[in-house]
């Protein structure tokens, strides 16, 4: 079954780019919706349901770890997976990640065949809307 | 700490520039000349020392990077639209890049927001270390550290 992804980063380029990713991936994918920054991210996600986020860190207003962190907090929002996708970290900020609540991290650039991995290992081969 | 020199960055852009837009570049002295409209993105990090990522540009590089990034042509709205963000993300990766490659991924370290604007004037002759690369384009793209 297709999945709906919310695109969270705040370059419209990069955007573009993991959205294209996505479609290359060969993942069942759903709808794809877009968000500038965190806050916005919260905004999208209080609209509707998504299976997944796909967030970047370095981000103006709110960034990702606040995003992830809010997101962990939140009882209904905290059963979304959210997916770090940024520029190489240091071990210490990834492990920070995945204490706060981030399912997994996958540093930029990556080519489709890394995303379509690390989405069927946190999603499954199968994803069913609920 | 591996050793700071002008081929360290040269590689660190020219990696990005290949793995984020499919782009293959080779290095160039330091371009002498600008022409027409010159960008510049810098992006200020902290780690084990704080400095400074410049990368400037002429505007039509911003564009071809752009349209490398999105898989469009050149001409197409978008890469006209999206160049100096094109070139504020490959300055964002480098800077992730060279900071976990420098400094290494087990000291913490954060980047700011890289900003990318036009220059008034020619750019001024690098205050630190510097590597040019060019493009298949015939684009040249100058990348600058500063530590502080």
């Amino acid at each position: 079954m297709a999945f709906d992804i919310l695109l969270v980063d705040d370059s419209p380029v990069t955007r573009k780019m993991v959205r294209r990713a996505v479609s290359l991936s060969g993942l069942d994918i759903g709808q794809v919706l877009e968000a500038g920054d965190g806050a916005e991210a919260l905004l999208r996600l209080a609209e509707r349901r998504f299976d997944l986020v796909l967030a970047d860190i370095n981000m103006p207003v709110m960034n990702g770890m606040e995003l992830v962190e809010r997101m962990s907090a939140d009882p209904v929002l905290s059963g979304v997976p959210v997916v770090i996708v940024a520029t190489p970290l240091s071990e210490a900020r990834v492990e920070r990640l995945l204490d706060l609540g981030a399912r997994a991290y996958l540093p930029k650039p990556f080519r489709p065949e890394a995303l379509k991995g690390v989405v069927e290992e946190i999603l499954g081969k199968g994803v069913i809307h609920a | 700490m591996p050793e700071l020199t002008p081929a360290m960055l040269s590689d660190i852009l020219g990696t990005v520039l290949e793995d984020t837009a499919f782009m293959l570049v080779e290095p160039v002295e330091l371009p002498e000349a600008w022409v027409g409209t010159v960008l510049r993105s810098t992006l200020d990090f902290e780690s084990v020392r704080s400095g400074t990522l410049r990368l400037t540009v002429e505007e039509p590089a911003g564009v071809e990077l752009a349209s490398s990034m999105l898989g469009t042509d050149g001409s197409d709205p978008e890469a006209l639209q999206h160049g100096r963000a094109a070139l504020s993300e490959v300055l964002n990766v480098v800077g992730g890049v060279f900071l976990t490659r420098y400094f290494g991924a087990k000291v913490p370290s954060q980047l700011g927001l890289p900003q990318t604007e036009p220059l008034e004037g020619r750019p001024p002759v690098p205050a630190g270390l510097a590597a040019a690369v060019r493009t298949e384009g015939g684009h040249a793209m100058m990348l600058e550290l500063e530590l502080g």
